[in-house]
């Protein structure tokens, strides 16, 4: 109970201070928390279900891509950007029963496989239809943007997903999920309906992914098939998790810091920015082979050996 | 009538370099249970290998695979013993561990292509890039017939050694059954590094004869993974004739598409991929197992 209290006022205390940064910090800094904002919502909602549920998913730009076109198609019709975005989450849910009914029949790296049919799918797609704008894509209408107000949507979004994640973990749902990446046979026989488990993991994530899509099309006022049904983008969301410690709650936040700092640091030096998919495979490659719990396994293997290190005199002292 | 031979020719031109993708896939599922997403990224190394071969040296492209295949076959039983070997091994089936660890090995080589050769798009001309002949009174591609030819012949070779060879029948062994096989003497170790550089091997030389028809980047290689999973998850992972097999119903759906259906030829690759869902969804064991063959060997895709 106390535990609970204590990160209740610890999201509280971030929320407020979050929200007040605007009044004490430039706008350069606040576009980096908001590009770090973007970046936990993607990784603490693929975890819902990617994490959580083991359920790895390569085709998450689909549902960005969703939300920034619900809303720039709005938008453009004369609909306030921010009222679409509850259509946003519905429109993301509802695509992910059409991915997840047929797909969740399949396990493992057979479903990763198939997700990254769809998502490519789903981008050849949008790229040759007329209503996304084909490869020149949207603008969105002049006046619809504001960044005080987009930035604080972000973070109240950021601060309520990882809430979200740290409730599910401990709930029955979330050990529903946990006994179905354990062993999904013994999860079955012990009368988890893991298929209507699955699926409601995926439409939570897919809708918190969609609205996070709908505010990245509000701030960047311009949107292409090429930008939010990008393959890289599925990529980064799968690797933030992976990297910082999949299925836990601090992991995915640790892994979009890391890699949100990354992309800033990505951005502003050439050299680096064309070895971004080096740093990425590398780190991949590296936590598979050495650390498969991610950095947050690898700090707690660390604090283990330190505490070791710490007790092994007292015997002798006594 | 005349279009009817035309799909079927084009269909089978296509399914012969499908087939070669295709098994470089298969083999290393077989042995080892490992989904290779690298697969991708050595066919684009094989298309780069070829161009500076071509372009560097004056290599005819067909030529180069002399070079592409011992190269390629070496750099696979490097991947595998410097990392694939490392990771625990599950006996049920394709781990997710080792498709994300390849994931990273697939990013890593596309930055590589990126560094040495530029984000450009590059293709391979040579004399008889535009010439074509005719087959059964269908105008094809010269390129073209010289893939199926390649495509044929590697197809053949690697028959004679699977069904002639010590190393043959211990790699089908170990597909079957690996505890069995271990138990005979075989040594799985040695056989999965083996089947590794095959598989390596064989998509760097599908890599190559994929040049010689498409302009690539380095990029180039997710449309033909996506294939080649469509492949083989409709024919088995087992067979030879079965690769051959799903291959052929690929490209004939596809040229069927493309020469019967007003669908834009943008959205051919949305369908194949959709086709791959599909076919994972639908037939979980592969066309023969909904055959009821499986019955009696049944694989364990999904």
């Amino acid at each position: 109970m106390r535990r609970r209290a204590r990160s209740l006022a610890l999201g509280a205390a971030s929320l407020a201070l979050l929200l007040a940064a605007p009044s004490f910090l430039e706008r350069g800094t606040l576009n980096d928390i908001w590009n770090v904002a973007f970046a936990v919502i993607l990784a603490s909602a693929w975890n819902l279900l990617g994490g959580f549920a083991g359920q790895i998913s390569i085709g998450y730009s689909a549902f960005i891509g969703i939300g920034a076109y619900t809303t720039a198609l709005l938008a453009l019709k004369g609909v306030n950007p921010y009222a679409t975005l509850p259509l946003a989450a519905l429109l993301g849910a509802a695509f992910s029963f059409v991915v997840g009914l047929p797909t969740f029949r399949l396990r493992g790296p057979y479903f990763t496989i198939a997700t990254i049919g769809v998502s490519e799918a789903v981008r050849v797609v949008a790229t040759g239809v007329a209503f996304t704008g084909g490869s020149s894509g949207l603008r969105m209408p002049a006046g619809s943007f504001d960044f005080t107000r987009n930035y604080a949507s972000m973070v109240i979004l950021a601060v309520a997903v990882v809430s979200l994640s740290a409730w599910v973990k401990n709930s029955p749902f979330g050990r529903a999920l946990a006994a179905i990446r354990q062993d999904i046979d013994a999860a079955e026989s012990l009368g988890v309906h893991s298929a209507r488990y699955k699926l409601l993991a995926h439409a939570l994530s897919a809708a918190i992914v969609a609205v996070a899509g709908s505010l990245f099309a509000i701030n960047f006022q311009y949107i292409s098939p090429g930008s939010v049904f990008d393959f890289r983008l599925s990529l980064s969301i799968v690797l933030m998790p992976i990297v910082g410690g999949l299925g836990t709650v601090g992991g995915p936040v640790l892994g979009a810091l890391l890699f949100g700092y990354l992309q800033i640091k990505l951005l502003s030096s050439p050299a680096l920015r064309d070895s971004y998919l080096f740093i990425y495979g590398g780190m991949l490659i590296a936590v598979m082979l050495f650390e498969p719990k991610g950095l947050l396994g690898l700090f707690h293997r660390l604090r283990r050996a330190a505490g070791r290190a710490v007790s092994r005199p007292v015997p002798d002292a006594g | 009538m005349k279009d009817l031979v035309a799909i079927l020719v084009n269909s089978l031109l296509a399914a012969g370099l499908y087939a070669t993708m295709s098994y470089g896939l298969a083999v290393i599922y077989g042995v080892m249970r490992i989904i290779n997403l690298a697969h991708a990224g050595i066919l684009m190394l094989g298309a780069y290998a070829t161009l500076t071969l071509y372009s560097r040296f004056g290599l005819d492209p067909f030529l180069s695979l002399a070079v592409v295949i011992p190269v390629f076959f070496g750099f696979g039983v490097l991947l595998y013993l410097t990392m694939v070997r490392r990771l625990p091994r599950s006996s049920s089936g394709a781990s997710i561990e080792s498709l994300l660890l390849l994931f990273g090995v697939w990013l890593v080589l596309q930055n590589l292509a990126y560094a040495i050769w530029t984000g450009d798009t590059q293709s391979i001309l040579t004399g008889y890039t535009m010439k074509s002949l005719s087959v059964l009174g269908v105008r094809v591609g010269v390129p073209t017939v010289a893939v199926f030819a390649v495509s044929a012949a590697s197809l053949v070779v690697l028959q004679v050694i699977l069904r002639r060879t010590y190393l043959g029948r211990a790699i089908r062994a170990v597909t079957q059954n690996r505890d069995a096989a271990l138990i005979a003497g075989v040594n799985a170790d040695r056989i999965s590094a083996v089947a590794f550089g095959i598989g390596t091997a064989f998509a760097g030389v599908a890599g190559s004869l994929l040049a010689t028809m498409y302009a690539f980047t380095p990029d180039f290689g997710r449309s033909f993974l996506l294939k080649s999973f469509c492949i083989i998850v409709l024919a088995g992972m087992e067979s030879v004739a079965g690769v051959a097999a799903g291959s052929f119903l690929l490209a004939l759906l596809e040229n069927v598409v493309g020469g019967y259906t007003s669908i834009p030829t943008s959205f051919q690759d949305a369908l194949s991929f959709l086709l791959l869902v599909v076919a994972l969804v639908a037939f979980p064991h592969g066309l023969l197992g909904a055959f009821g063959r499986s019955s009696l060997r049944r694989r364990s895709i999904p």
